[in-house]
């Protein structure tokens, strides 16, 4: 994941394919994202006991922030 | 996987609070010390902790840390300061935001380049909020699919 002055600045890049265009985020969606009790609990104490509980959560945000877009589907 | 959860709890914790403290990963032997374990239990620990399905990994071929989200322990281009201070670098530009989870009550600064025009990017945050981000259009972009993220960590 890869940071850029703009949308424009991101279609513009070498390295973007457009039938991958469904990987764009703003910076809001991305920090959202990233607010899940998965990364926020990682200072705690029995972080990798809780792993495998916290991880559906952010699915489940990334679903919802996403808009359910295929490419940010486990599965095809 | 032979190490007990509870060990690994804590290895995770003194990885994590290594790169907190001072911007690097723990070797394995100062795991090992952390744990009060053997050189080469601590090289076990670390392996097993490696394959928990936390976003890290080693470099290739060594037992040395390479990545372990969100920090990253080989220089990217996503540089973090908090409170004014560089002390380490994320393991990309999602990760970049989530260092803030582990700074709690402190301003965390991301700075990057665009890798389209190479001009600078700045963001501050704090505990999820984005306190400013320079310019404000900044986007985000990553070429692989989510399903395809594990097999490609490095590059997703």
């Amino acid at each position: 994941m890869n940071l850029f002055r703009s949308e424009e600045h991101a279609r513009r890049w070498t390295g973007f394919r457009p039938e991958a265009e469904g990987g764009l985020l703003t910076l809001a969606q991305m920090m959202e994202a990233f607010s899940a009790p998965m990364f926020r609990e990682r200072g705690a104490g029995d972080y990798i006991s809780r792993y495998a509980q916290l991880r559906p959560g952010f699915l489940a945000g990334l679903k919802q922030i996403t808009g359910d877009h295929p490419f940010w589907r486990l599965k095809g | 996987m032979t190490t007990a959860l509870e060990t690994l709890d804590r290895a995770y914790q003194q990885m994590m609070q290594a790169f907190v403290r001072r911007g690097q990963a723990l070797h394995y032997t100062e795991l090992a010390r952390d744990l009060g374990l053997t050189p080469e239990a601590g090289r076990g620990v670390l392996l097993d902790l490696m394959d928990t399905g936390v976003p890290a990994w080693l470099y290739d071929g060594t037992d040395y840390v390479a990545s372990f989200a969100p920090f990253n322990n080989v220089p990217t281009q996503y540089r973090i300061s908090v409170e004014g201070h560089q002390r380490s670098f994320a393991q990309c530009g999602f990760e970049a935001l989530a260092v803030c989870w582990l700074f709690p009550g402190k301003d965390v600064t991301i700075e990057a380049p665009c890798l389209d025009c190479g001009e600078a990017l700045r963001v501050v945050v704090r505990e999820g909020r984005i306190v400013s981000a320079e310019p404000s259009t900044i986007y985000a972009f990553v070429d692989i699919p989510f399903r395809e993220w594990r097999p490609n960590l490095a590059y997703s």
